[in-house]
């Protein structure tokens, strides 16, 4: 054979290889490709959860991707924002795909963070070294629900009019500080054009900016610690190292991936069947339409408010149940530090119950809100509390008689 | 027993079928947002004939005052309106040949000057110096007589 002779220099490198040094010496891919080698993800019971986090990560992606598009087309004024996502709907070709797409995966998200921060919660993935994993996932999930709050206003209808009328009247009753913040959000004392185009900006790109940022330290953080293990699991294979694990790459990856298409036919089909809907055009001295009322994922704040009285302990009904939320939201950011048996795998009884009441309250809250459940204040209390001590008694019955090793 | 691996046909198979579905997903997700991102039909269509905002006795009045009326939409276009000092009335698609800018009609020098880049063009809208490479399209023009006295500038696309 006859090579040239700078080819017989190099016998061993397979075609392309050249490439591949090039690029790696200016890169430091292997680098990249070692990090990606040493990745592993543990295999057991609840390793169906590792997926969630980058579910969230594959939505987040179809949301920028679909947002970019539809930017596009889109016009932030109230003279032409309606029209503007009227003509997405109906002039532009698979206009209302992109729309469609962009409203349901919004609430999937939102869905699947849920999901994320619950079964963080359930494994006590959130203890020590990765307290911060969790603060900055609670973080990102207060920006998402931020992100589904400004993207509302901006088809302006009706009911993002309204919604947005009362999600900014409710910050204003935030003690002291509310009057300043109302005027701030709405960019004034009523919702106007001002507001829309304040809106857009967080929305596309205060919003996204800080979003980036948090989500770079909640992943770095994630690599740095790798995927934590629930104790019962260390427990039963005698130590973190002898669990058993798949390489990140491709094994986990590809299983990432398979749920990751999955989600986006069932997003194809839910824009198919369910195209979303855009409603009247704002009219800023209208009523208020019939049943109207926030998504899904506000729906238990928005019952609340609802069933709460005029005034509560001296407070205003809505300076109440924002003090309410917000100490919620207080005691889940610190439930790593509340947990101090966490550490060594000991039991968690307050925090475990006061979850599940959460929990059971979300859904009869939710419940309430749909119109569904006709309950005062008292009766949700009493009814979710209710739900939570069977669903404790059950759990502690099943791991008495069962003989469980994995219930503490 | 043989350690070079032979063929397997159904894998090979079921390889391509892979390959064809990750192919055809591509496909059915770079599509729509293709179709997406190319423009809309227009939705004003273009006029065959308009009339000047002006007629020639406010073109005269303006030009002696030294204005120079602005070009106006003709077909989406801008629309430059010139009236020569002999009396005659021409219409030109004001779009530089050069770069596409919109030009103007100069009053002192009698010219028809594009601001980006210095071309210069004659009241005929021949290129007269600098980059314009062909002359101005040229609109066919037709004076009509208004009820009080006064003639309105019509401007249509030549036949």
């Amino acid at each position: 054979m006859s090579h040239a002779p700078l080819e017989s220099a190099l016998p061993a490198m397979p075609p392309g290889s050249r490439w591949k040094t090039f690029l790696d010496e200016r890169l430091g891919l292997d680098a990249l490709a070692q990090l990606a080698e040493k990745k592993r993800v543990p295999v057991h019971r609840a390793t169906v959860f590792y997926f969630l986090g980058g579910m969230a990560l594959f939505l987040f992606g179809i949301q920028v991707v679909t947002g970019i598009l539809l930017s596009l087309y889109y016009k932030p004024s109230p003279d032409q924002a309606f029209e503007s996502v009227r003509a997405i709907m109906t002039e532009v070709e698979f206009g209302w795909l992109i729309r469609s797409i962009h409203s349901w995966s919004a609430n999937l998200l939102i869905g699947v963070l849920y999901l994320h921060l619950l079964t963080t919660f359930i494994v006590r993935a959130y203890r020590r070294p990765r307290e911060f994993t969790w603060i900055t996932g609670l973080v990102l999930l207060a920006l998402f629900l931020a992100f589904g709050f400004s993207g509302y206003l901006l088809p302006w209808n009706q009911l993002a009019f309204f919604a947005t009328k009362v999600g900014t009247d409710i910050a204003g009753g935030v003690p002291l500080v509310g009057k300043y913040m109302l005027l701030l959000a709405r960019s004034g004392e009523e919702v106007t054009g001002d507001t829309l185009a304040r809106f857009y900006s967080l929305h596309v790109v205060i919003l996204p900016l800080v979003t980036l940022a948090v989500l770079g330290v909640h992943l770095y953080l994630v690599q740095k610690h790798g995927m934590s293990i629930p104790h019962p699991v260390i427990r039963r294979y005698g130590g973190e190292e002898k669990v058993p694990s798949i390489p990140f790459v491709p094994h986990f990856l590809l299983r990432d991936m398979v749920g990751w298409y999955v989600a986006l036919g069932l997003l194809a089909v839910l824009a198919a069947l369910f195209p979303w809907e855009l409603g009247v055009k704002a009219d800023p001295f209208g009523s208020a339409p019939e049943a109207i009322r926030p998504e899904w994922y506000f729906l238990f704040m928005f019952a609340t408010l609802e069933q709460t009285p005029s005034h509560v302990f001296g407070l205003e009904n809505k300076q109440a149940v924002v003090l309410f939320f917000s100490l919620v939201g207080l005691v889940v950011l610190l439930v790593p530090f509340l947990d101090r048996a966490a550490a060594w795998g000991g039991p968690r009884r307050v925090l475990s119950f006061l979850a599940t009441w959460a929990v059971c309250a979300f859904v009869v809250q939710t419940g309430v809100g749909l119109g569904l459940l006709d309950f005062h204040l008292g009766t949700s209390v009493a009814t979710s509390g209710i739900a939570a001590v069977v669903l404790a008694a059950g759990y502690v019955a099943y791991c008495r008689f069962a003989g469980r090793e994995q219930c503490s | 027993m043989s350690d070079s691996p032979t063929p397997v046909p159904r894998r090979n198979w079921l390889l391509r079928l892979l390959q064809w579905s990750i192919a055809a997903s591509v496909a059915a997700i770079f599509y729509p947002v293709v179709r997406f991102l190319w423009p809309r039909p227009a939705t004003v269509s273009g006029a065959a004939e308009v009339t000047a905002p002006f007629t020639v006795e406010e073109l005269k009045a303006r030009y002696a005052r030294g204005e120079v009326p602005p070009p106006f939409n003709f077909d989406n276009k801008p629309c430059l309106v010139v009236l020569l000092p002999d009396g005659e009335i021409r219409a030109f698609n004001a779009i530089c040949t050069h770069v596409a800018c919109t030009v103007a009609f100069r009053l002192d020098k009698k010219d028809i000057f594009c601001n980006c880049h210095n071309g210069v063009y004659d009241l005929n809208g021949q290129p007269v110096s600098g980059p314009p490479p062909r002359p101005l399209q040229a609109y066919k023009v037709i004076r009509r007589r208004l009820p009080n006295g006064q003639e309105e500038i019509v401007v249509s696309r030549t036949a």
